[in-house]
């Protein structure tokens, strides 16, 4: 319901077009601000990993000279680069795969298959949120890792990443499976459909939406994180792309800005772009998942 | 089929193992990497253990806590954490409401949508990448933020440009001002949520018996969308209570920094000093951990539902 709509005023023929949308013009300039405030860092990245060296130099927001070889310069000539994004990409998508298909089934269980003791891993799962795992238990993280040898692993760093999320992708599963009625998932039992066929065919699709909150959620947690993969591995061949990126001192060669304005903005893209698509997805499963449950 | 109680107890029994087989893999990860760590967190922050130490750790009670608790910086490091949360909550629950009430009130569909994407477009940038950006925002040299302030608006010169990050005073400003920015679009999606559940009647009936936009805003918009703040203030306080992430990229291991909050203390003394003395660390980080779900705790009493 619109401020205009509820106040219907008769206007006079010498009002002017701006004085009559006086409210509608200021509600929009307020939400552009807001929305330029948003877009502008994006913006001068992406700027800066297209200018000229010297252009990048002088500080001016759009350069004399336009060098779009950056892009090609870091993934050819930063030699430990390209293992860097391997790695955050093996990370990340081992990681997103197990914590969701985790998630899928403990939610499922919980939700259609009632299984004895689900009130207390249900409390446990929500109590964990409240709680700085990731800070606090760092120690003994780093402890388990070395006992298991995965200090300086890639691929240990899976582990660890795994529970980051956890938690709340199954919370967010339990409720979207909470959205399916018991009887479609009674029914497909008695055609005589097995537990694992009516997860994958009956409640798979129905939860969909719900399903994409969480692959996208775990993705730009585990694509991002810092904290764990910083401390868990020490060799630079051994590093996901944040822990290198964090410690880039912008300068000159290698690391000049637009250089690493580059190779930012390679690693921001996939994020970005898979959103695009499952936009209309996400925003329906956070209203299902997140926002009632 | 002679003992039927029988065969259906054993089948409730192997149904209810079937189904514990759904839940065997978040249970491990579970378990592993978020329930043991805790409990041997603080073990650990019982003994004298040293990682780099080849000695065995000795149990030490409460040493370690009285320790931590004698030294001002403890003290010092939890009132910087404070200080930042205090920075930081206000900014992160108002602009996104009014944010969302603006956006709530167009109407074209498309414009709508639009605006919705470019507000989640902040949260699916992974957290390192938005510290990252920033704080190259924030640098002296190619920043835009000191190009503007310097050479289009000549507020400073070079030579009294501010210095943003690096552990001054500005630096948890600063921080503050990037999570805001951070939160600005999710955020704002959690209220429009909350504002699609309001009935439209009941905004328009008010309207007609002569309620203004801000008495509107006091009796119906806000109480409505205090659920949603509530949560958000209880989320956010302890993730702010608790940052490490920035304030190892931004400040370093500084002990005066502001950066230098109780986790960084914990940090630093449990995998740079030293040996490594990570039983005062772990005793640091149960101390910190304690006093954030402490005030959880009177937060999520005050906002408890009432009848």
């Amino acid at each position: 319901m619109t401020h205009e709509a509820a106040h219907p005023v008769a206007y006079t023929p010498q009002q002017t077009w701006f004085a009559r949308n006086r409210s509608l013009l200021i509600r929009h300039g307020v939400i552009w601000f807001f929305m330029l405030i948003i877009l502008a860092p994006l913006a001068w990245v992406l700027l800066l990993s297209v200018k000229s060296l010297p252009d990048s130099m002088r500080g001016q927001l759009w350069p004399r000279k336009f060098d779009f070889t950056h892009y090609g310069y870091v993934l050819g000539k930063i030699e430990t680069l390209p293992q860097n994004l391997f790695n955050s990409i093996y990370v990340t998508g081992a990681t997103v795969i197990i914590t969701t298909l985790c998630a899928v089934l403990a939610g499922y269980a919980l939700v259609h298959l009632r299984p004895f003791g689900r009130a207390v891993i249900f409390t446990a799962l929500l109590l964990s949120l409240y709680f700085p795992t990731r800070v606090v238990a760092i120690i003994s993280i780093y402890e388990l890792q070395d006992s298991l040898g995965l200090i300086n692993s890639t691929t240990g760093l899976i582990l660890p990443y795994v529970t980051l999320n956890l938690a709340i992708s199954v919370l967010i599963m339990r409720a979207v499976f909470q959205l399916v009625p018991h009887e479609v998932i009674e029914s497909a039992r008695l055609d005589g459909a097995g537990v694992w066929k009516t997860l994958w065919f009956i409640g798979l699709p129905l939860v969909r939406n719900g399903l994409v909150v969480v692959l996208i959620v775990n993705f730009v947690t585990a694509w991002g994180e810092f904290l764990l993969g910083s401390t868990l591995t020490n060799d630079q061949e051994a590093r996901t792309m944040p822990v290198v990126l964090a410690a880039a001192q912008g300068g000159m060669g290698q690391w000049a800005w637009p250089r690493i304005a580059a190779v930012y903005v390679i690693v921001v893209t996939p994020g970005l772009i898979a959103f695009a698509f499952a936009q209309k997805l996400f925003f329906k499963g956070l209203a299902e998942g997140v926002v009632k449950g | 089929m002679q003992r039927p109680h029988t065969s259906a107890t054993a089948r409730h029994l192997k149904d209810n193992l079937g189904t514990w087989v759904f839940l065997l893999p978040t249970l491990l990860f579970f378990v592993g990497y978020q329930v043991y760590p805790i409990f041997r967190v603080v073990w650990i922050s019982f003994t004298n253990y040293e990682f780099l130490s080849n000695d065995p750790a000795q149990w030490v009670g409460f040493g370690n806590y009285v320790e931590a608790l004698n030294d001002p910086l403890m003290w010092d490091s939890l009132w910087r954490a404070a200080y930042f949360t205090m920075m930081f909550l206000p900014g992160t629950i108002i602009f996104p409401m009014i944010l969302a009430i603006l956006v709530d009130r167009v109407q074209q569909p498309k414009l709508q949508t639009l605006y919705r994407i470019v507000l989640l477009i902040p949260a699916l940038i992974p957290s390192t990448l938005v510290f990252v950006l920033w704080k190259w925002m924030y640098n002296y040299q190619v920043g835009p933020i000191n190009y503007l302030l310097v050479d289009v608006f000549g507020i400073f010169t070079y030579q009294n440009a501010p210095q943003w990050l690096g552990g001054t005073a500005l630096t948890l400003p600063s921080i503050a001002v990037m999570e805001v920015w951070w939160g600005l679009g999710y955020h704002a999606i959690f209220f429009l949520a909350g504002l699609a559940a309001i009935p439209k009647e009941m905004i328009e009936a008010a309207r007609l018996d002569g309620a203004n936009e801000w008495k509107v805003f006091w009796h119906i918009t806000l109480p409505r969308l205090a659920p949603i703040m509530m949560i958000l203030v209880v989320l956010r306080f302890g993730t702010s209570m608790a940052v490490i992430d920035e304030y190892l990229i931004f400040g370093g291991f500084n002990r005066a920094s502001p950066t230098y909050t109780w986790t960084m203390f914990m940090y630093d003394q449990a995998f740079n000093i030293g040996l490594w003395r990570q039983g005062f660390a772990a005793a640091i980080g149960m101390i910190g951990a304690v006093v954030m779900i402490f005030f959880v705790g009177i937060l999520l009493y005050i906002f408890r539902p009432r009848g």
